[in-house]
């Protein structure tokens, strides 16, 4: 259901235009599969909070399993699903949250209020020049999960 | 050696509506005076309102006698008036009286200012003696005729015929002096009607007149000998306009009133309506009006400036280009803030048609930072164009070279000893 209410990308090309068309906002790109069962939870929770956070940020959804997106993949070291990264202006936004990645969300989001907290303090935290920004989310309610750096 | 302000006992401030144990100084607080100069002016307008109906007495409907009542502020009570004939009687005699007077001697002197104004806040003897005439003259006449109003009450609605009747009685008695004296103070009383039965009064009066009604001046009242027959009702009105029209054109024309000399452009026309007219020194034959059709003065000043608004409106475009849709002003040190004002640009001028290449490099990447330990985001990127470099090359020649033979694992330590065992 959430993806009629968010864009889902499958090309590079709409990624890239995404991103630079996404002007002093906010822009959250979920990268995950559509029917993977958490994926589905935090497509509901992004779909949920688009409305509210829509002044000052946008939310999309990417196909990993398209082969245009390889890249991104890649690119990002994406290797859990669902992934969430933000951008500010095309300039990646770090989330210290804890855990040993910084570069994006992995997991679902518990409720909607920690999505459009998380979504507040990185636009804040844009605004002021930072580029990375502490998680304002619980320890509680943050994804664990064992990340594999450079296949260690 | 400072002494220490003694502390007096608690108590409450009327006017403050706080508890204080500043005792006499309290009144000398500036926060006090304020309150106590809004407090003293509600009760002038209050006391005012009374005033009104001292000089101006009516009687009062027995079904309006309870909404007519009044809080005294000094004495702390109600003033209801129940059982009065006259409008506000109870409150009138109340601040008349000595217990009221006495009251207001303590207010003042326990919470400021000067003992001088007492006189606002009370009535005197001689007012209330008037009063007392007037209501009595007032219960003598017909009580039909002032049923519901009296004065300048203004409920009834034949007000002009009783002023005429009262205020024509009145002039005809006393001079003029004397009227100016009486009604200095107040609001002067309708003394003509000011509908199409005044040109009747003009025209008796005189021409000489006209300025002193249409100025409504009470020094130039006339004495009319016998008002009461240019009463409504004569339809006086339009026969007096049609054998004046050397000085009163009722044609409707409001041009060329220099002719006229005893008034200074104005008239009146049929319908009683008084209208002034202005002097046609600008006169419209050289430029044209609405009715010759002529265009209107606004587009033909702007003529020479319509191609100065264009240029400025181009200028304004692209300086609005660089924030389009957000008017407020975004902090310069946001992240990305050189990258998001060049890219308004381009998408302003991609808008106007400038022909930009739309078309995006296909190995265009964003600004980012994969993960890593150390170093800085730039450097994560070159690593990451590195390996895509290797991933290119090594494609390129796994191609042509042999095929690779895939081979199990052998740790590090197995190796070794393969080794050691075939050495040994």
């Amino acid at each position: 259901m959430s993806s009629y209410l968010l864009k889902t990308l499958t090309k590079k090309e709409e990624i890239d235009r995404i991103i630079r068309d996404t002007i002093d906002e906010v822009l959250v790109l979920r990268f995950g599969r559509c029917t993977d069962a958490v994926c589905l939870h935090h497509d509901d929770i992004l779909a949920k909070s688009a409305t509210d956070v829509s002044k000052f940020a946008k939310i999309a959804l990417v196909d990993v399993d398209s082969e245009d997106v390889q890249v991104y993949v890649k690119y990002f070291d994406i290797t859990l699903f669902p992934s969430t990264i933000f951008f500010f202006n095309a300039h990646h936004m770090k989330l210290d949250s804890g855990t040993a990645d910084h570069t994006k969300w992995v997991g679902a989001f518990h409720i909607k209020q920690d999505f459009i907290d998380v979504v507040e303090e990185i636009y804040r935290g844009a605004m002021k020049g930072k580029m990375i920004v502490q998680c304002p989310v619980p320890p509680e309610r943050i994804p664990k999960y064992q990340l594999l750096y450079k296949d260690v | 050696m400072k002494k220490p302000s003694k502390k007096s006992e608690t108590e409450f401030c009327k006017v403050c509506r706080l508890h204080h144990d500043q005792g006499s100084r309290h009144k000398y607080f500036p926060r006090h005076k304020d309150f106590l100069s809004t407090f003293l002016d509600r009760f002038r307008s209050k006391i005012a309102d009374v005033r009104f109906f001292l000089k101006n007495p009516s009687v009062l409907r027995p079904e309006e006698q309870s909404q007519n009542r009044v809080w005294c502020v000094f004495c702390d009570e109600d003033i209801v008036e129940l059982g009065s004939s006259f409008a506000c009687s109870k409150a009138i005699n109340h601040f008349a009286s000595s217990d009221h007077l006495k009251n207001v001697k303590q207010f003042l002197w326990k919470n400021g200012p000067a003992m001088d104004c007492i006189d606002d806040f009370r009535i005197s003897e001689a007012d209330v003696a008037k009063w007392r005439r007037k209501c009595q003259s007032l219960g003598n006449e017909d009580a039909s005729s002032f049923k519901g109003s009296c004065g300048q009450s203004g409920t009834s609605n034949d007000i002009h015929n009783k002023l005429a009747f009262k205020t024509m009685d009145k002039i005809e008695n006393v001079p003029a002096p004397h009227i100016n004296s009486h009604h200095s103070n107040d609001v002067m009383p309708l003394q003509y009607n000011t509908n199409k039965f005044q040109i009747s009064h003009s025209e008796l009066s005189g021409v000489a007149h006209h300025a002193s009604y249409l100025n409504m001046d009470a020094s130039h009242l006339p004495l009319c000998t016998d008002p009461l027959s240019h009463l409504p009702g004569n339809g006086f009105g339009k026969d007096s306009i049609a054998s004046r029209t050397k000085d009163f054109p009722s044609n409707g024309n409001y041009c060329n009133q220099e002719d006229k000399k005893q008034i200074k452009g104005s008239y009146s026309s049929p319908d009683g309506l008084v209208v002034t007219s202005i002097s046609s020194s600008h006169s419209s034959d050289a430029c044209g009006n609405v009715h010759s059709g002529a265009p209107p003065p606004w587009l033909d000043a702007n003529d020479g400036k319509s191609s100065n608004v264009q240029l400025n409106q181009s200028d304004m475009s692209s300086f609005q280009a660089k924030i389009p849709g957000k008017t407020r002003k975004l902090n310069p040190n946001r992240v990305g803030a050189e990258w998001a004002e060049r890219r308004k640009i381009e998408i302003e001028m991609e808008k106007r048609g400038h022909g930009i290449n739309n078309k995006i490099d296909a190995d265009w990447l964003p600004n980012f930072g994969r993960v890593w330990q150390s170093g800085t985001r730039k450097e994560s990127r070159k690593e990451f164009e590195k390996e895509k470099r290797k991933l290119v090359k090594p494609e390129s020649i796994s191609i042509e070279s042999e095929p690779v033979k895939v081979q199990p694992y052998i740790s590090k330590r197995a190796r070794r000893e393969s080794v050691e065992n075939g050495c040994g």
